[in-house]
């Protein structure tokens, strides 16, 4: 093979592609709902991807299969209201980019048909596919992305089931008001945040609420992501020395902050994160030590699986696919597709309208799901208002769930660094 | 002697004269044939990878005129692109004046400013020119990361608007796009053509070669560059203006971030550095085929794309470093 025949087999490659995935669809016999999923395949996204497919496959599953779980569409095999359809997952790669996820959405909907979309973990692409999704009419429904700005576009076609930063940071000031009722002193926070859209909107909305309640903010520190050195950040912070430290960072900043703190012999009397970089495996393998007593807000927890054991056999059954449990992420993408397939059931259509008005329709109890919620519902601007986070605290060993109450398995340990 | 001489010049002149009008001819046909693409081609997914490799080729002959004409490698035009996309979206979300104003603003705004940077920059050679370049296109995007009134790190979102070719907002229409993108690369390609024959080229091509014979035979290198930056950042900044209007959102990492650059070196780098048709047909190959493999191979989480991406760009630099174009001119090359 010489070179120019090795670039025409090159080039031919991606028809092949397309052969594969045109004779796909017309080998389909029983009747299916096809459901578009998109998440960031490749890049430094890409193992968020991956679980996500994993998330979702198990998430079919409970679907084409018939489970004693009590969860919607988990008993009956595929959707009843569909004559027993199944469902199909079509995966695409969006490499975190806005433009991209944009025009994998459209193809999704004109070449694959897709019934519905899921997606899509980063909030800027999430809000490029909401966009398209309302142009085509087709229900778009958010599992993952928790930027607060999406909603208020008031799209009719767009829903998201889990919390958004707002709830996940008036959690935490519940409970801060909660430890202050019981003669805790919090009268501080100090905010630490990373520069992209997920800390500079969480600390907006954390600045808001420490104004509205009365906590004072004695830091207020903006550093620049994947930072080489925390060093500076971390003295104003030690000076400052709030009652409690808030971290809105990723993996790889939290992992840096610990250790700069712990160089400088700065031991916050409390931290309550953003979760993310402080709910990642990752950042307790390696700086978990220096973290116990450490608390950050969560979607999900598997000590539910106390209370509902199903949630524990779920987990099994994903942990089969990708050898690790359910976590933050995965849990509301498992739980996003089942509420979408539940909406498809009742609608007993495949048509856009009929899914959106079934979606508007929903009300499905807290306890059918695998989530802490109190109840699934959505509000004029398709966001759940009752998708309550909660609370977890690192113990040495594991997370337990602090807050809120009626989901807490133990009592807060409170302050972390007396 | 002397007769045979200028009737052999004058031959020569002749030659290149039709050569030129050729080339002319072939363009007309080129984009007369890309125009009509759209009756055939009705899919909104193939005539978004129409769009968006009309558009690279365009801000890639952009970059051409100042990488490849000129010789200065810019790894920073997503600086210029970004300002083009944040002037024309600033200007229509917040001001309500329409993107076709905004592009042009973005396009002056960028020329200023790569006049600007020029000053400071192109007394660096080679190498340090190019890493400057690359520098100063990530402060600006530390920048527009940490500046509110263009939204910071949230970005900014283009409204719902119905269709209009004024606001360049269609809900699903795809066609005025792509003539949109055709037009910026027909304008860009003559941009190219007329300057390549005027007295500026063959000063860019003379400072590309070697400043310091060109310098010594009066051809002012300094206001050379200075003139080919300008013209680069215009064109870069209404390709970013018109790519806001396309996607009808963006924040810094969408539109500024360093992948950018490269993708607007690429495709003239593939297809032929400072040529009138390289960039077009890097663009040609480049484009639709990271989007085709993204899109049939890209979901499955292996890879396979990037690696097919990557091995073309590895087999055209061992096999073609002077780019793809190379493989047609040969041939004209060996009937003259």
């Amino acid at each position: 093979m010489n070179r120019r025949e090795l670039l025409l087999a090159a080039s031919a490659l991606p028809l092949v592609g397309l052969a594969g995935s045109a004779s796909r669809a017309f080998a389909q016999g029983a009747p299916e709902v096809v459901i578009g999923v998109l998440y960031a395949m490749s890049g430094p996204s890409a193992q968020v991807g991956i679980d996500a497919r994993h998330a979702f496959e198990t998430a079919a599953e409970i679907i084409n299969g018939s489970f004693d779980f009590d969860m919607p569409t988990a008993k009956a095999a595929g959707l009843q209201g569909l004559g027993g359809a199944k469902v199909r997952l079509v995966y695409a790669d969006h490499q975190s980019d806005p433009q991209k996820g944009r025009a994998e959405a459209e193809r999704l909907i004109t070449q694959d048909k897709v019934t519905a979309l899921i997606g899509c973990y980063q909030s800027a692409v999430s809000s490029t596919v909401s966009a398209v999704a309302e142009r085509y009419g087709v229900p778009f429904l958010c599992a993952d992305s928790s930027s607060p700005s999406l909603q208020r576009k008031k799209l009719k076609f767009f829903f998201r089931p889990a919390a958004q930063d707002e709830m996940f940071s008036a959690a935490m000031f519940d409970f801060f008001d909660a430890q202050k009722k019981k003669g805790k002193k919090i009268e501080s926070v100090g905010l630490f945040y990373e520069d992209t859209i997920f800390g500079v909107d969480s600390s907006n909305v954390q600045r808001k609420l420490a104004a509205e309640r009365g906590y004072k903010i004695a830091a207020d520190i903006k550093y620049k992501s994947n930072s080489p050195s925390l060093s500076a950040e971390v003295q104003q912070l030690k000076s400052a020395d709030p009652d409690v430290l808030m971290p809105s960072t990723y993996t790889t900043d939290a992992i840096l902050l610990v250790k700069t703190m712990a160089e400088l012999g700065y031991k916050p009397r409390n931290l309550v994160a953003q979760a993310s970089g402080f709910s990642e495996q990752v950042t307790f393998d390696a700086v978990g030590d220096k973290l116990i007593g450490a608390i950050s807000r969560a979607s999900f927890s598997l000590d539910l699986a106390a209370k509902r054991p199903f949630i524990g056999k779920v987990n099994e059954m994903y942990k089969a696919r990708s050898s690790r449990d359910l976590n933050d992420n995965s849990s509301r993408e498992l739980m996003g597709l089942i509420i979408l397939a539940d909406a498809i059931d009742r609608a007993k259509a495949t048509d856009g309208a009929k899914i959106r008005d079934a979606l508007v329709a929903t009300d499905i109890p807290g306890t059918r799901t695998i989530m802490p919620w109190a109840r699934v519902h959505f509000n004029e601007e398709g966001q759940n208002p009752d998708a309550s986070p909660v609370l977890l605290q690192y113990t040495g060993s594991k997370f337990v769930t602090i807050f809120p109450e009626d989901v807490a398995i133990a009592a807060a340990i409170w302050p972390m660094n007396g | 002697m002397t007769d045979a001489t200028l009737s052999s010049l004058k031959l020569r002149g002749d030659a290149f004269i039709a050569k030129r009008r050729r080339q002319l001819v072939v363009a007309a046909a080129v984009f007369a044939a890309v125009a009509c693409l759209p009756l055939g081609i009705r899919d909104v997914y193939l005539q978004n990878v129409l769009i968006l490799t009309l558009l690279y080729a365009a801000v890639s002959q952009s970059w051409n005129i100042l990488g490849g004409y000129c010789g200065q490698i810019s790894l920073g035009h997503a600086l210029y692109f970004g300002i083009g996309a944040y002037a024309a979206s600033v200007l229509y979300v917040n001001y309500d004046i329409v993107p076709w104003f905004g592009m042009v603003v973005g396009g002056v705004l960028s020329a200023i400013l790569a006049v600007g940077l020029g000053f400071m920059t192109f007394r660096l050679k080679g190498h340090y020119f190019a890493i400057a370049t690359l520098v100063i296109a990530e402060i600006g995007l530390v920048l527009v990361h940490n500046w509110d009134f263009v939204g910071g790190a949230l970005g900014i979102q283009w409204p719902f608007g119905t269709d209009s070719i004024w606001t360049l907002q269609f809900a699903r229409d795809k066609v005025p796009y792509f003539y949109f993108a055709l037009g910026l690369l027909v304008v860009v390609w003559l941009v190219t053509y007329f300057i390549e024959n005027s007295r500026w080229g063959f000063w860019w091509r003379a400072v590309k070669d070697d400043p310091e014979a060109a310098e010594s035979l009066g051809v002012e290198v300094f206001r050379s560059k200075l003139a080919a930056a300008a013209v680069s950042a215009f064109f870069t900044a209404v390709g970013g203006g018109f790519y806001a209007a396309f996607v009808s959102y963006i924040d810094p990492e969408s539109v500024m971030s360093f992948r950018f650059s490269l993708l607007f070196a690429l495709p003239a780098v593939l297809g032929g550095i400072g040529t009138l048709w390289g960039a077009p047909l890097g663009a040609a190959i480049l484009i639709p085929l990271t989007e085709i493999t993204r899109s049939y191979l890209g979901g499955s989480g292996s890879g396979l794309d990037l690696i097919i991406y990557g091995a073309l760009i590895m087999v055209v630099a061992l096999a073609k470093p002077e780019g793809l174009l190379s493989l047609f001119t040969r041939k004209s090359g060996g009937k003259a």
